[in-house]
């Protein structure tokens, strides 16, 4: 297999995809707004947003099935995608197969229509087929499919030709446990091999395990672009305490914005009366400042936890103070 | 163009693996098969043979009803002698011998009124096979005469031939009903026909007042005191051709003659009188001069076209089904997505446009080559009208203009069902539109048998010039070769409307396939295709 050619020839930015203030308009209804943002190779990044985001709309307009209504896209250097059609992978959100069709041949065709001689894209489907243990499945209709099995036959059907930029649009979605597990390991493996994923999802574990970037948009505009890492620090990083004495003098640090009793699950009291309270701390604030004041006070501590949000939790923030600025 | 091409490969493979295709491709000529070999098989095998009694109280009628029928029978066995010559005689005799055989047999042919009177005066099959015998292929089958449709039988034992008739005809009812038999020569028969001519026939007879005003009888003695035909089958009756036609023009007949012998005419001058007639010829001023007469191959040709639009319009509702299947598969099962990210919406509406006019020329094209291959194997001896067909076949343009309006109608009905199957998520959303092509598609289907009475008539002529019809009302002229300004004007009209239904289908296309929900209302579909490209 070839090795993907990018960086020469393929745009000065060396970047495998590049919007600059696209927008899209609907009617009056503004369903992407001046969004822009690049991927570098090789990289994994996750498109996130909530429903109605316009995370489909972004992705349909990036494949050039729907034009922008301003602003301009390059995919692998060129300005439309079908002109790389062959370079890239696809997987769309409503996805399905001709049900009729043989499972290898189903793949096959796909592959074909990215250019694959015929012969090479039954070889390919078979060794796919056979890789993800679907061989036994490959000369019977895709009707005869499990739901699970059926997913995976698209995905194949979206790698088959061993794409240089893939995106998958909620790749994850109607998905059990086990298959999104098979799912990420997919994604692992493509970008394993110098490839570059943008895959769209509202489930953030999914994201948080697999990317090294994330974009998040809301309400068609991009809130947050960048690391998870960074997408954490814009979260206030809180420190769980749990103590029976008081904690009236953390709540006078310079640290501590804000101080909550945390219920205890069946709502009584600890048995050695003591209780839980989560300090959330300003930006830039160290937890170590919290934990030496504790023992400056004598607070005793049964407890002294420093946690990083979740991506979930910065999702739900961020996607939060969204809604609130536009209603 | 490749895409599209690939588009189509797949379109054409997976139609073509469908059983619904097959049962397409294997119906038509399996209908044709049938049409041609049932009433074949009926006629020598199913038919039985039809029983009947005479009973012919007035003594003079039964010779004339019997050499009627004899008559009748000498006729289909000409016809057979006919065609079995068509079929296996040699067309060029090499030897004078032979020549001068087939010369001989020039009288008897269809076209001669008197070939009948000539064929039994010079006696019959026998003159007619000894003739023929010198120009016989090698290996020619020897000669089946049909047979006798009708046999006489006598009355049922204890019915007296000299009761009245009513009373011979209640006691008959029960044989001609069904419901009894009764033992001839050891064999059960139950009876077909009852004939009974009244013994007072001659007091019957209606003859005009030789000073004019209204015709006189003798007396008027209700139903007993006529010639009655009894049978419950009364399709011959309809037909105009049939046991009781001949019966009765036999009958009468007889009774003229007698009447010119009655007022002293000569018998001998009598039957000179009957036997004179003035030649007449059809002719058709488009054909090739000295073959301007009509003959029974110009009627057929006249109407087989109408065959071809019955396969037209069943060629064409079956494949753009198909299309619409196909398109709607892909919305439906969410695949569109993925080709759109493979294919251009123009790409791909092409590709479903050339897969399935593919599919439908391979359908049309097998029915074609079953219709030659049915008909040249039927053709001569079994089936006159197979020989017929075959000729007018091969010395025609039906076919290729079959091909042509095909397509053109193909590509013009695929534009609407393209804007349709892009719009509609489910076959039951399409509906409501394909109601509405149907009910359009059905005014060809019901024109078709007026159509070829007045091919060249004004109703004709306009509804070829509704591009909508063109293909089929033109189909259906195409017998009655229509005036040119007809042919071509028509045709440029048809591919300008086919155009423009195919970019019009485009725009359309492109927006519909991508879009969810309920489908448009036609006007809105209209709107996209009118506004400019985004």
């Amino acid at each position: 297999m070839s090795t993907p050619s990018l960086g020469k020839g393929d745009g000065s930015s060396g970047s495998v995809l590049e919007l600059r203030e696209v927008s899209k308009n609907f009617g009056d209804f503004k369903a992407v707004d001046e969004v822009s943002f690049s991927l570098s190779p090789g990289s994994i990044c996750g498109f996130l947003g909530p429903n109605g985001a316009g995370k489909t709309t972004t992705i349909r307009m990036i494949l050039d099935i729907i034009k922008p209504t301003t602003g301009s896209i390059r995919v692998l250097g060129h300005a439309s995608a079908l002109e790389v059609r062959r370079r890239l992978g696809y997987l769309p959100e409503e996805k399905g197969l001709y049900k009729k069709m043989k499972t290898w041949a189903v793949v096959a065709y796909f592959a074909t229509l990215k250019g694959l001689s015929r012969r090479a894209a039954r070889q390919r489907a078979c060794e796919l087929l056979e890789k993800y243990g679907l061989k036994e499945f490959a000369k019977k209709p895709t009707e005869a499919l499990s739901k699970g099995m059926s997913q995976k036959v698209q995905v194949l059907a979206s790698l088959v030709h061993d794409p240089e930029l893939v995106i998958l649009d909620e790749p994850f979605s109607g998905l059990d446990p086990v298959n999104q597990q098979v799912m990420e390991e997919i994604i692992h493996d493509i970008a394993g091999r110098g490839r570059t994923v943008l895959f769209s999802t509202h489930v953030m574990q999914h994201a948080e395990r697999l990317c090294d970037r994330i974009v998040l948009l809301a309400k068609g505009r991009k809130i947050f672009d960048g690391t998870i890492a960074a997408a954490k620090r814009t979260f206030p990083r809180r420190v769980r305490i749990e103590t029976e004495d008081s904690i009236a003098p953390l709540e006078q640090l310079g640290e501590v914005a804000a101080v909550r009793l945390l219920t205890v699950p069946n709502g009584e009291a600890h048995p050695n009366g003591s209780q839980q309270w989560e300090l959330e701390l300003h930006e830039q604030a160290d937890p170590q400042a919290v934990l030496q004041a504790c023992f400056a006070q004598r607070i005793r501590l049964h407890s002294f936890n420093q946690s990083d949000p979740t991506l979930h939790e910065v999702f739900v923030r961020l996607v939060g103070t969204q809604a609130k600025e536009a209603s | 163009m490749r895409y599209a091409l690939l588009v189509a490969w797949r379109e054409y493979a997976e139609s073509a693996k469908a059983k619904g295709f097959w049962i397409s491709v294997l119906l038509m000529p399996a209908i044709l098969f049938l049409s041609i070999q049932v009433p074949i098989l009926l006629e020598q095998k199913a038919t039985p043979i039809r029983h009947f009694v005479l009973v012919d109280q007035s003594g003079a009628m039964a010779g004339v009803v019997n050499s009627a029928l004899e008559k009748a029978q000498q006729k289909r066995v000409l016809e057979a002698l006919n065609a079995y010559a068509m079929k296996n005689a040699t067309p060029q005799p090499d030897s004078a011998e032979a020549r001068r055989a087939a010369s001989s047999l020039v009288e008897f042919s269809e076209a001669n009124p008197q070939a009948l009177a000539a064929f039994m005066s010079k006696g019959g099959k026998d003159y007619y096979l000894k003739q023929l015998a010198a120009c016989l292929k090698p290996g020619a089958p020897p000669f089946k005469e049909p047979r006798r449709p009708y046999q006489q039988v006598p009355l049922p034992r204890g019915i007296d031939t000299n009761a009245s008739l009513s009373s011979l005809a209640s006691q008959l009812k029960p044989y001609l009903r069904g419901e009894k038999t009764y033992d001839v020569d050891g064999e059960a028969v139950g009876l077909y026909v009852a004939i009974l001519i009244p013994s007072d026939l001659e007091k019957q007879i209606v003859r005009p007042r030789p000073s004019g005003g209204s015709e006189s009888s003798g007396e008027h003695l209700g139903a007993d005191h006529q010639i009655q035909y009894w049978s419950t089958d009364v399709t011959p009756l309809k037909a105009g051709y049939g046991l009781s036609q001949e019966i009765e023009a036999a009958i009468n007949a007889e009774i003229r003659r007698q009447e010119y012998l009655a007022r002293g005419l000569d018998s001998a001058v009598v039957h000179e009188v009957e036997r004179t007639y003035a030649p007449f010829v059809s002719l058709n001023p488009k054909k090739e001069a000295g073959q301007e007469a009509i003959n029974s191959t110009d009627v057929v040709k006249q109407w087989a076209p109408s065959g071809f639009v019955y396969l037209l319009w069943l060629s064409l509702f079956v494949i753009i089904q198909m299309l619409l299947n196909n398109t709607i598969e892909e919305k439906s099962n969410r695949i569109i997505e993925v080709l759109l990210s493979s294919v251009t919406p123009g790409e791909l509406m092409m590709g479903k446009l050339m897969g399935i006019a593919a599919i439908g020329l391979t359908m049309v094209g097998a029915w074609m080559v079953a219709l030659f291959g049915i008909l040249s194997w039927k053709a001569g001896g079994a089936s006159e009208m197979a020989s017929q067909l075959l000729v007018i076949l091969k010395a025609t343009n039906l076919i290729p203009l079959f091909a042509l309006y095909f397509l053109m109608g193909y590509l013009m009905y695929a534009a609407f069902i393209l804007s349709i199957g892009s719009v509609c998520n489910t076959i039951k959303e399409a509906q409501s539109y394909m109601g509405l092509l149907t009910v359009v598609l059905m005014v060809p289907l019901m024109t078709m048998t007026f159509i070829p009475r007045d091919p060249n008539g004004p109703l004709a002529r306009i509804l070829s010039w509704i591009p909508l019809y063109t293909p089929f009302i033109m189909m259906n002229r195409a017998g009655a070769d229509p005036p040119r300004l007809d042919m071509i004007g028509t045709f440029i009209l048809l591919l300008a409307t086919t155009a423009l239904a195919l970019w019009m289908s485009g725009k359309i296309f492109r927006i519909g396939v991508l879009r969810t929900g309920q489908p448009p209302r036609i006007v809105e579909m209209l709107r996209w295709a009118l506004r400019k490209a985004n």
